[in-house]
Formats: C-alpha cells, sequence, structure tokens
C-alpha cells in the first residue's frame, strides 16, 4: 500500500473518484447502470463523478470553519434540561 | 410613519415570542433531526390524519364578494367561495361541476396534475360536506395539494420514478385536516422529481407541466418543485392549494404565476404524511390567489399533530385571517406599524423592468400608513460564508432517508441522483459545522438583521428555509420574458421573523388594497 504523501498534496481526479466509487460499492450502490457519458440522459457517471469531487473538495471549505469551541446559542433560563437535572438555578 | 389604530392587545405575534426561545426550539429540532425522524412512525398509532382541528377565528362569510363574480364559480377567490357556499348561494356540487369541467378542458394542456379522483366520486364526496360554518370552514373550497403530500384514495408518487405507484393508505394530516373542513381534493398536483425542478416525465428530463401563462411554451418554466399546484391556481383549475419547501419551492412557482404564497414559520404546520427532503427544513405552504385565501387555508392547517412533534409546543397559531383582512379606514394601510427592509441592491436586478416594478411597490409601500422603509439593511456578519456552499446546505439530510432506494435502482432518481447521493460523501465533522452554522444564522438574523426592519424585501428564500423564517410570496406586475417574448407576472419575494405570519400577511393585504395585480387571470390555452 502506498503511503500518504507528506505533507498531504491535494489528490487529483482519478483519485477523488475512486474514493467515491469505492464509499459507494461498500454501501451496497451500484452506480455502474448509469452510462458512462451521455448528454441526452437524465445522469451519466461523468456528470455523478463530477458532482461528488465537488462535494467532496467543499468538505475541506467546511473543515476550515472555525467555530469558538466555547461557541454557544443563547439559551432560556432555566433551560429545558432542568426537568432532567433538577437544577432550576 | 403614523401608528393609528393600534390598541396594545392588538399585537402580532412575531413581537411577542422570545427570540431565544426559537433559536433554541431550531437547535432541538437539529440535534434530533436523526432520532426524531423516526418519531412520527412510533406515535403513528394515535391515528394518522386526525383533521380534526380546522377552525376558523374570523368568519369570513360576511366579507364583500364581487359583483358577478358567481357567473363563473372558478374566478371565485377561496373566501368568496367560503362566503357564498355558507348563504346558500352556490352548493359545493356546482363548484366541483366548475372545476372538473375547466380541468376536463384545459388540463390536457397544462398538465397540472399527476392524479385526478373520479368526477362522480368527488360529486358524491361534495353533496356530503358537513354543513359549514366553523365546523367546515373550507366546505366547497376545491384544493389540490402537492403529489408529496399522501392520499388514501389517490396515488402519491412525490413527481418521481421512486414512488411510482405508491397508494397510502391514509391521508396525510393536512389533507386530513381540509377535508374534514369541508375541503375537496380536486387532483393531486404533478411536482419536481423528490421535491426539486419543475415537474418532468418520471425519469427523464422531459417537462410536463406548463406555466398557466405560458401554456402553448414549455420553455417558460412553471417553476418548482410546487409546479402543478402553482399551474391549477393561477389557470383556475382550483381555487388554492398546497406546495412543500425545501428551498423556494412554494414562493418560486407562486411568484413565477402570479400567486400570493406563503411558507410558514418551521413547525406550524405538520409535515406528517409528506414525503420528506429534510426533517429540518421541510414546510407546508399554501399556494392562492391573495393574502386573504393564503391566510384562510394557513389557518385551516396550521394546528399542533401529536403525529410530528415538530409542530408540539409552539404558541397557539394567531388569527391570520385578521391579519389579511384590509385594514378599515380612507387611505390604505399595514394593520401595525411595520418596518420594512430592502435587501442591498433590491433596486439592482439584471432586468430593467423588474428593477422598475420593484420601484413602483416600494414606492406605493411608502405611501402607506404604518409604514417606515428602511433601505438597504445591513446583512449579519459572515453572511456569505454562513449562507453559501457548503454551510448553508441541507446535507446529508436527502440520502438519509433514500438509502433503500438508491441501493434498489440509482437510475431512479434521475438528474436528481447526486442530491440524494452526496450524503454519503460528507463527513461527520462538515454536517455538526452544517448545524452550526445555521444556529448562527438564525442567531444572527434575530439579533442583527431582524432588529432594522420587521420585515424586509428580499431575493432568494435559501437563508430563510434553512433557519425556518417565515417568507411570502405575491405579485407586482408583468414584464416580457426575455427568452420568450410572453407578458409574465413578476412577484415580491418578502420575509419575517420568527411567527411573523401576520405581518407578512398584512403588507400583502395592504398592497393588495390598492392594486390589481393579483385579480388578473391568464387567457385560458388553446384547445
Amino acid at each position: 500500500m502506498t503511503k500518504p504523501s507528506v505533507p498531504p498534496v491535494e489528490p487529483t481526479d482519478d483519485e477523488l473518484d475512486r474514493y467515491i466509487l469505492t464509499r459507494y460499492a461498500l454501501l451496497g450502490i451500484d452506480i455502474s447502470v448509469l452510462p458512462e457519458s451521455d448528454d441526452e440522459a437524465p445522469m451519466d457517471l461523468e456528470r455523478l463523478l463530477a458532482n461528488g469531487r465537488s462535494i467532496l473538495r467543499q468538505d475541506v471549505v467546511a473543515a476550515d470553519f472555525e467555530i469558538d469551541p466555547q461557541f454557544h446559542l443563547p439559551v432560556p433560563h432555566p433551560a429545558p434540561f432542568t426537568a432532567w437535572t433538577g437544577d432550576d438555578r | 410613519m403614523s401608528t393609528r389604530g393600534v390598541s396594545e392587545r392588538d399585537e402580532p405575534q412575531d413581537g411577542m415570542v422570545s427570540r431565544r426561545w426559537f433559536l433554541d426550539r431550531m437547535a432541538w429540532v437539529s440535534s434530533v433531526a436523526a432520532a426524531g425522524a423516526v418519531l412520527p412512525s412510533e406515535v403513528g398509532a394515535l391515528g394518522a390524519g386526525r383533521g380534526d382541528a380546522a377552525r376558523l377565528t374570523t368568519d369570513v362569510s360576511n366579507l364583500p364578494v364581487r359583483a358577478g363574480v358567481q357567473q363563473e364559480p372558478t374566478e371565485m377567490t377561496l373566501a368568496e367561495t367560503i362566503a357564498l357556499v355558507r348563504r346558500g348561494a352556490v352548493r359545493p356540487e356546482e363548484m366541483v361541476e366548475a372545476y372538473s369541467d375547466r380541468i376536463g378542458r384545459f388540463d390536457g394542456v397544462l398538465k397540472a396534475f399527476a392524479a385526478k379522483p373520479d368526477r362522480a366520486a368527488l360529486l358524491a364526496e361534495a353533496g356530503q360536506t358537513p354543513a359549514g360554518g366553523v365546523d367546515a370552514p373550507l366546505r366547497g373550497a376545491c384544493l389540490t395539494p402537492k403529489d408529496n403530500f399522501y392520499t388514501a384514495d389517490l396515488l402519491t408518487e412525490g413527481g418521481s420514478r421512486v414512488y411510482e405507484g405508491f397508494q397510502p393508505d391514509y391521508d396525510a394530516t393536512v389533507v386530513a385536516t381540509m377535508r374534514a373542513a369541508g375541503g375537496l381534493v380536486v387532483g393531486k398536483a404533478q411536482m419536481g422529481n423528490l421535491a426539486g425542478g419543475r415537474a418532468q416525465v418520471y425519469g427523464t428530463t422531459t417537462p410536463t407541466t406548463r406555466n398557466a401563462w405560458a401554456p402553448e411554451d414549455e420553455r417558460y418554466s412553471p417553476g418548482g418543485s410546487s409546479s402543478g399546484t402553482a399551474t391549477a391556481v393561477a389557470a383556475r383549475l382550483a381555487v388554492a392549494g398546497l406546495g412543500t419547501q425545501t428551498g423556494g419551492s412554494v414562493i418560486g412557482p407562486g411568484n413565477l404565476q402570479g400567486l400570493t404564497c406563503i411558507k410558514p414559520t418551521f413547525g406550524r404546520v405538520s409535515l406528517h404524511g409528506v414525503i420528506p427532503l429534510s426533517y429540518t427544513r421541510d414546510h407546508v405552504g399554501p399556494m392562492a390567489r391573495n393574502a386573504l385565501d393564503a391566510a384562510i387555508l394557513l389557518q385551516a392547517i396550521a394546528h399542533p399533530d401529536p403525529n410530528d412533534p415538530r409542530t408540539l409546543g409552539l404558541p397557539a397559531a394567531p388569527n391570520f385571517v385578521y391579519a389579511a383582512t384590509p385594514f378599515p379606514g380612507g387611505a390604505p394601510a399595514v394593520r401595525w406599524p411595520t418596518r420594512i427592509g430592502l435587501w442591498p441592491g433590491y433596486f439592482e436586478d439584471g432586468n430593467e423592468q423588474v428593477n422598475a416594478l420593484r420601484r413602483a411597490f416600494v414606492e406605493q409601500l411608502e405611501r402607506t400608513g404604518n409604514v417606515r422603509i428602511v433601505p438597504d439593511v445591513r446583512l449579519p456578519d459572515q453572511w456569505e460564508e454562513l449562507t453559501g456552499a457548503p454551510l448553508g446546505g441541507s446535507h446529508g439530510d436527502p440520502t438519509a432517508f433514500f438509502i433503500e432506494a438508491l441501493r434498489k435502482d440509482v437510475r431512479d432518481f434521475g438528474d436528481r441522483l447526486p442530491r440524494f447521493l452526496n450524503g454519503m460523501l460528507q463527513s461527520a465533522d462538515t454536517y455538526v459545522k452544517v448545524q452550526q452554522a445555521r444556529m448562527m444564522l438564525l442567531h444572527r438574523m434575530e439579533t442583527q438583521l431582524f432588529t432594522q426592519c420587521d420585515v424586509v424585501l428580499t431575493e432568494g428564500t435559501g437563508p430563510f428555509d434553512g433557519t425556518g423564517l417565515p417568507v411570502l410570496g405575491m405579485p407586482i406586475g408583468m414584464d416580457v420574458d426575455e427568452e420568450t417574448g410572453l407578458d409574465v407576472p413578476r412577484g415580491a419575494t418578502v420575509a419575517a421573523r420568527p411567527f411573523g405570519e401576520e405581518r407578512l400577511l398584512a403588507v400583502a393585504a395592504a398592497w393588495q388594497a390598492v392594486t390589481d395585480h393579483h385579480l388578473r387571470r391568464p387567457p385560458d390555452p388553446n384547445v
């Protein structure tokens, strides 16, 4: 097995395609029934994989989104959880 | 801003509900998206589609009816239908006859319906509707739910090969409610594939439903995904109907076909018996010919439902019909003092005619009592980041519902396949951050946007769909479509803070009291 590059380099389209195909195969979803490339078809493998690559790359954007670990929404006080904790301070 | 006619007790609900409370509520919905999704089937034993809660707080039977409208029953609004049926001037069977005739003549061209009941059976049902009054406020109203609402007597196919041939054994709660209220289902409205895009032949990209304003030209979209409901209501094949909205699917087609539609606050209306797309973003929305009709239908269906925990524990629905009833007095006025914000660049759409319509719309609002215009509202911090891809989406939700159908045959999903597969590629980290970003967005909309204004005129609905905030669309004029050269309606979209439906309806009612865009009907198709 090839070891991952260090530092990591951006995966190629081919590498992402293999990842996508493997992921679906693992889940028992067969996308091989789609035509390879057919603009007339409602969906084809080429478009599906292009979309999948885009989604995977967007995951990086989400990962880069930094939220303060102490961030929390203001909640009503006493919080609804006090029904369980009995702590109504 | 003048503030005439306002008493201490006459306040809309949006100012009385704690901002923190709604944030907490939506955080709960997000956190139980997985576990909560199984709850409806667990509590299904309580009885599906109770349909026993429709009430109109305001009696609409005494509202004025336009002279001569009775000569053409399908021209009557929902309010006029209710009033005339209640007075005994029209019988429910006559309404069924009139709508069935039009459907028979024009639906071959318009293709608004996916399924229709037998005419004789519908007439028999009309003859058995309850006597009317407060127990049957929708008596004689010929309505159409989108084809993702379960109906025990008609197929429910969700516009998709995935559900082809599916026959539920019960009505969705809202359908049962409409029927118990004396409403009649004249057909199931065609829709985009699993609530996405315009209606198409299942498993293909061939359009079916036509825009009522362009029946002979399939290029001009009816809008999606509530395509058939919009066409049916605009073309007078139904008096009003129901759509669903996860991302603009009620307001979009409504604005494209000259309708007044409202997507209420998340949880206002039960989703039990509706084919799901997202546990946290789906909404049911009335689609109608004017603000009063939208209010009547919303009033009839906005109730807690034991089969949908998302509807439980909310403030009781206020009097939407009152909010949508034109404010009495000489000059037009919005019922409550209202600050109307303008989205940055609201008059800078790519289409000059649309800009002109928007200017005329805002100028009229400025002349309306109780209104203060707030130009160029400042958008909440990190707006682009929180509303754009990937944080502004609904990742994973559609995949979770459809895994078995995906294993069966991915081709059944047609052009929508990526939307349903994508969730399998996204990490748990992304999902968590999407939920956190959504709550941050809601928090900032409440504390940064809706502190500047009470309602806001906006371009799209996306950020309001994801945060569960109410949105209304209404017609503001006609424009020439550049591609087809056809004269078509244009609409305005206005959004509000949580439980702001009354204020949205009051703004639309004030606008419609002095304009006639909501009275325009498309010409009948050539048959």
